[in-house]
């Protein structure tokens, strides 16, 4: 039984999953937030798909016996279309953009020649399988170093940035994801690479100014499409807004140089000269100038900044603090001479009541379950009064600091993201 | 609109219904053109850039009840908000309408797309049929 707003995706995926013939009915939308009332006229009426009184196709859907289809089995092979596409090169941008290839800007056309050429920055063959992807709970997709190179191409990446995008494509995250929340995609690029690929961690760090950072994230999203099937939307994606930062993600350089900690990717185990790259998963970034603490009459209070801005974030993401290296520098000034330090005082600063934590949907939706199945801290949580005061965040390990930017301004930029993984792009190489 | 319509507009080839090869969807627009045939002159040739989708594996329907009367009906929720309080209503329509049929609210452990072990051992020793409730 589905919401009518799910007709395609219900269908779709059962026929994906091998129940073409799944009896699904299907019920008025949204039930979220209806009164009783309101839900038993529902269950009273018709199915808004096929007319039909929805409690008479429940009854049949139990009781009708299976048709020869409903009983079939065996294997459905899957076509993806022929190997290439011919034609001039506007109609082909045409083709590849009405067939949902691409993000919907002029691509590269990934033809044999400026493949091969992709191909030629890393030492994998062609053929190798890179990895599976999904971009939900839905059946993965595999895919070669050539398949992957075809998007990148199209991406307008140089073959030298094809190592971090087969790190990317290895790692299985898509940058689009089917969820109606509409989430947002980082990456964190630290070593020599950053340089070697003039990467941009200064002015302008997350904006368009280096085309590494442009075609990077860029390169995920159409690979996410291509060859996770992420993006379909009402099938692999549901975003009810969708998210502006798909079209090439949250790219970031660190300014390992001009930081006072050790960098993101040494924090996670990796040696200084390890080129990696770091994936994160969220809601978005948000400024933070005008969070509590950001006064221009007194010495900004960061720590103080970054915890007010945390606390309108969803704890069931982490929180990633973007510091500008002077803001970096304040903070160690101040006393936090390494990031878990702060990561310490954050998580024991930024607090709510058990009132609000109930209140909000994400427990209910992701934490209330875990509660149920007694995975700490949300069992503890569960059981505590509504006045008592508990973190906002479930664990320190929600936290993570990166810096970068051009130090033209002490500001800090937060994203309501969590860490996902670190892949080594030298293997890649 | 059936399934067969729906299938086709949305690139999925019907014959799935039928359990014969599968096209691979995507979100094309209608009336998209084919690329002209291989050797025109001013033409160019570009790769295909999707990915390898796995197999499907049929799975054939659970037998269905020759009738509800005195059967027990497991209503579950897979956790979006709303499911609750709507499976409610079901409930109470079969209290009314169909009292011989016993029915059983339970919330699916876990994330919405993970199995319940548990509750599914529930089920097929203790139910003769569920209805899941997905979507908000």
């Amino acid at each position: 039984m589905v919401t009518k707003a799910f007709k395609e995706l219900a269908i779709l995926n059962a026929a994906k999953r091998g129940m073409p013939h799944e009896r699904i009915c299907f019920t008025p939308h949204p039930v979220w937030g209806k009164t009783a009332d309101e839900l038993r006229v529902y269950v009273d009426g018709p199915d808004p798909v096929s007319g039909k009184p929805l409690m008479k196709e429940v009854v049949d859907g139990l009781t009708v016996p299976l048709s020869d289809d409903e009983k079939k089995t065996g294997m459905v092979s899957v076509s993806v279309g022929p190997p290439t596409f011919t034609d001039t090169a506007d109609n082909l941008q045409d083709y590849y953009l009405n067939n949902g290839y691409t993000d919907f800007l002029p691509i590269i056309l990934p033809t044999e020649e400026k493949v091969d050429a992709m191909l030629k920055g890393t030492s994998h063959h062609p053929d190798e399988v890179v990895g599976k992807m999904a971009a939900g709970a839905y059946p993965a997709w595999s895919y070669t170093v050539k398949q992957v190179a075809a998007s990148a191409v199209m991406s307008g990446a140089r073959p030298e940035y094809f190592p971090i995008i087969l790190a990317i494509a290895s790692s299985g995250i898509a940058s689009l994801f089917s969820s109606t929340n509409s989430f947002a995609f980082a990456m964190i690029v630290n070593g020599p690479i950053r340089d070697k690929l003039e990467m941009n961690y200064g002015i302008g760090a997350l904006g368009p100014f280096a085309q590494a950072n442009a075609t990077l994230g860029r390169a995920w999203t159409l690979l996410s499409k291509n060859l996770g099937n992420g993006g379909i939307p009402g099938d692999t994606y549901l975003g009810s807004l969708g998210n502006n930062l798909n079209y090439n993600n949250v790219v970031i350089a660190e300014n390992e140089e001009a930081s006072p900690w050790p960098p993101f990717h040494v924090q996670r185990g990796f040696k200084p000269e390890e080129n990696v790259v770091s994936l994160f998963r969220g809601l978005g970034v948000v400024p933070g100038q005008v969070a509590r603490g950001s006064s221009v009459n007194e010495s900004p209070q960061f720590d103080y900044q970054m915890s007010d801005l945390f606390s309108t974030f969803t704890g069931f993401f982490g929180a990633l603090i973007i510091a500008d290296p002077l803001v970096a520098v304040r903070l160690k000034e101040q006393g936090y001479d390494t990031k878990e330090k702060l990561i310490a005082w954050l998580y024991k600063n930024t607090t709510q009541t058990v009132k609000d934590y109930k209140g909000r949907n994400y427990s209910y939706l992701f934490e209330y379950p875990q509660a149920l199945q007694g995975r700490e801290p949300f069992a503890t949580w569960y059981k505590l009064p509504d006045d008592a005061v508990i973190p906002h965040f479930p664990r320190p390990e929600s936290f993570n600091i990166v810096v970068t930017g051009g130090q033209t301004n002490a500001y800090p930029q937060a994203g309501n993201l969590s860490y996902g993984v670190s892949v080594s792009i030298d293997k890649w190489m | 609109m059936n399934r067969r319509k729906l299938l086709s507009l949305l690139g999925m080839s019907p014959a799935i219904l039928a359990g014969a090869r599968l096209e691979a969807q995507t979100s094309k627009k209608p009336g998209a053109k084919a690329p002209a045939a291989v050797g025109s002159a001013g033409k160019i040739e570009a790769l295909n850039p999707r990915g390898m989708p796995p197999p499907i594996t049929l799975v054939p329907m659970a037998p269905r009840l020759p009738s509800l009367d005195g059967k027990t009906i497991y209503l579950v929720s897979d956790g979006f908000p709303g499911a609750d309080a709507f499976l409610n209503q079901i409930k109470i329509w079969f209290s009314k309408n169909m009292p011989s049929v016993t029915t059983e609210y339970r919330l699916k452990a876990g994330g919405f797309a993970d199995d319940d072990p548990k509750l599914f051992a529930e089920i097929k020793a203790k139910g003769n049929a569920m209805i899941m409730a997905i979507g908000h």
